[in-house]
């Protein structure tokens, strides 16, 4: 079943009926504002794409784009790819809700939105996965192919292309080894740590020091609140909040800082650019786990153009490549070998298995919820716990 | 008559472009924003009705009453010195010289991204940031003084830099309408400088005044990126739990809420500001020049 705009309950609100409307449709019935967002976002006339080829609108984090990657499928098969960059998860869909999403052929979800996107925004086209052929057991890592996060009701929604673990990071010239979270209360410690502003990578983390982690997402506003009240020690070390992944590795350029909570993995490459040596560690409680998949918007168009582009990511050669450029983990069993040793050390390719029992996938907070602390109620308890109140 | 008419016609002319945009661009989405404050939100959609949840909501939590503060402290701080800094220079570029080259030099700072202003005060405050390291070399200290970064101190700062070539601009526009002839007529008068200062310079430039407070009180109080980046963990301000609402939350009404109460806080400043002005009598509420 194709999904269309039609179909969803985003098309004609009538506010005096108190129908629901999308921000987009919203904004589709001012004077002024709807008028431009129809125009801007009106697709024109396009030919039906039968074949690879021609435009291909993509929607991806910084450095996901395969710019070089697919460099030669991209001239062999005449493919112009017109990137527009993530800054966070929301840009996405942000484009697609509404009466008129704006054409996107592909675009990139991190684990944690699948049914959001799926079941409640209704903003993704269920695949066509023999379009796909690099995708088989035979060729994708066991935990990540038909994994929840991207199939299920016998229907593939994603695919899966790169992963990696958000884990504790230190400066080994300013701190002890650190080998677990409890390490981060030392004295010597005091201002010295920091908390990255990436809240699907810490608050896993945050439920598993107060022995919640299994629970994760589906934690009672009771458990929530006694797991940020656990926190609150970590937090009197601190004397900055790392604004972003970029705002870390300038903390450790600049020496500012000597550890911080739980950031993404590939911060010591970055700061080592910057001639400050930091270690990635998974300390005892584990690390956490992301992972980035493809999914074919409703507004897409060039489909098979679409396919093709997610095929190739998927393929050895495009993930070993891709995985060295952003200290990465390649989900194609048959990429590490075309690692240098480098990028194949970053992660146990030999036991995933027991990688992914240390640092599980697991999702985000529920939208609403009558028993569950919410995706709101979590996003307001970190901020208070920013703001140290 | 026709020349009136025609002078009408051209005064409207010129007019209606920029009333236009700022119909468009500012009046009509504030205008919808507002109506959208009552409506109820769930996962990023829009539910017309009309509540005042979102207000009660905020009003409610004392996170917004903190966050205000520190939002309004940093306005406040920065605006008064501003002003205060800015007043001098602009009377030296006025009065004492004759050309507009310290001028210029001033906005000069302008050239440079916001960003790369906050991250250059970084390289500056920090722990081995070029002050520390100077005073440690000339031992003066033997620790990083570490309250310079992260800190109010470190955002007001930054804010002021940011801020200081507005409110130079704009108070250099306001000096220049108050003639040197006054101010030596005040002279011959017998007025003392305080006297000229305060009787003559300041009542008829104060619009200009209140500009240059207001503007750069309304920008450094709406930021929150300086303070999320230099302020540590005093750092927050309400910018910041609007943004949540607007992006990651998908809680637009609520979002515009907290945006109205922080217009409202804005405004109340703005009707404090004027009042104090009126009451040390260096706002008589007309020009004297004229």
């Amino acid at each position: 079943m194709v999904d269309t705009p039609h179909g969803r309950p985003f098309g004609s609100p009538n506010i005096f009926r108190n129908d629901v409307l999308s921000r987009r449709g919203f904004l589709g019935t001012s004077l002024a504002l709807g008028a431009g967002a129809t125009l801007g976002s009106w697709p024109g006339p396009m030919p039906a794409q039968a074949a690879v080829g021609g435009d291909l609108k993509i929607m991806a984090w910084e450095g996901f784009t395969l710019d070089n990657e697919l460099k030669g499928w991209r001239e062999a098969n005449n493919v112009q790819v017109d990137a527009a960059i993530i800054s966070t998860q929301d840009d996405v869909h942000a484009k697609l809700i509404g009466g008129s999403p704006v054409r996107l052929d592909l675009a990139e979800y991190s684990q944690g939105f699948e049914h959001f996107y799926v079941d409640e925004l209704k903003i993704v086209k269920p695949l066509d996965i023999a379009k796909v052929p690099n995708f088989t057991p035979e060729n994708i890592q066991p935990e990540f192919y038909n994994a929840p996060t991207w199939y299920w009701n016998d229907t593939h929604y994603a695919i899966p292309w790169v992963w990696g673990l958000n884990a504790l990071v230190y400066n080994p010239e300013m701190t002890q080894p650190i080998k677990s979270y409890k390490d981060l209360l030392a004295p010597e410690l005091k201002g010295k740590l920091t908390f990255c502003d990436d809240t699907i990578a810490t608050w896993p983390m945050i439920a598993r020091i107060a022995g919640l982690g299994p629970k994760f997402p589906n934690l009672t506003k009771d458990e929530m609140k006694t797991a940020f009240e656990g926190l609150g020690p970590y937090r009197d070390q601190c004397r900055v909040f790392g604004s972003s992944n970029g705002d870390v590795i300038s903390l450790f350029s600049s020496k500012e800082i000597a550890a911080c909570f739980c950031v993404w993995s590939g911060t010591p490459v970055e700061t080592a650019k910057r001639g400050v040596k930091t270690i990635y560690a998974v300390p005892e409680e584990g690390a956490v786990m992301w992972c980035d998949a493809w999914f074919m918007p409703i507004s897409a168009q060039n489909m098979d153009t679409g396919y093709a582009f997610m095929n190739e990511a998927i393929s050895a050669k495009v993930q070993a490549e891709v995985c060295k450029a952003v200290t990465g983990g390649a989900v194609n069993k048959h990429a590490p070998e075309l690692m240098d040793a480098h990028t194949r050390a970053l992660f146990d390719y030999s036991d995933l298995q027991q990688v992914f029992k240390k640092s599980p996938l697991q999702g985000q907070p529920p939208r609403t919820s009558d028993v569950y602390a919410t995706y709101d109620e979590w996003t307001q308890a970190w901020t208070d716990f920013k703001s140290s109140f | 008559m026709l020349k009136g008419s025609r002078r009408e016609a051209m005064g409207l002319a010129l007019v209606t472009p920029s009333f236009l945009f700022l119909l468009v661009f500012f009046i009509v989405p504030a205008a919808l924003l507002f109506v959208c404050s009552f409506w109820l939100a769930h996962s990023f959609r829009l539910i017309p009705a009309f509540s005042f949840d979102n207000y009660s909501r905020a009003l409610s939590a004392s996170g917004f009453y903190v966050l205000t503060w520190n939002a309004l402290k940093n306005g406040l701080c920065t605006a008064a010195f501003t002003v205060a800094l800015s007043f001098p220079t602009a009377y030296f570029i006025v009065y004492r010289t004759r050309g507009n080259l310290l001028f210029y030099l001033i906005l000069v700072s302008w050239f440079s991204s916001y960003l790369v202003r906050i991250y250059a005060w970084r390289v500056i405050l920090g722990s081995n940031g070029l002050i520390n390291t100077t005073l440690m070399q000339l031992g003066l200290i033997d620790h990083p003084i570490e309250v310079l970064l992260f800190s109010p101190f470190a955002t007001i700062l930054t804010l002021i830099h940011i801020m200081l070539p507005f409110g130079l601009l704009l108070l250099v526009s306001a000096l220049r309408d108050v003639r040197r002839e006054y101010i030596e007529a005040a002279r011959d008068l017998g007025a003392s400088p305080f006297e000229v200062l305060t009787r003559v310079m300041l009542p008829m430039c104060y619009k200009g005044i209140i500009g240059a407070f207001m503007f750069t009180f309304v920008i450094s109080a709406g930021d929150f990126v300086t303070p999320q980046l230099l302020g540590g963990r005093e750092g927050m301000t309400t910018g910041i739990l609007i943004a949540n609402q607007f992006r990651s939350s998908g809680n637009w009404p609520f979002g515009a809420a907290m945006a109205f109460l922080l217009l409202a806080a804005f405004l109340l400043v703005y009707f404090v500001f004027v009042r104090l002005l009126h009451l040390l009598r260096l706002a008589p509420g007309r020009r004297f020049h004229d």
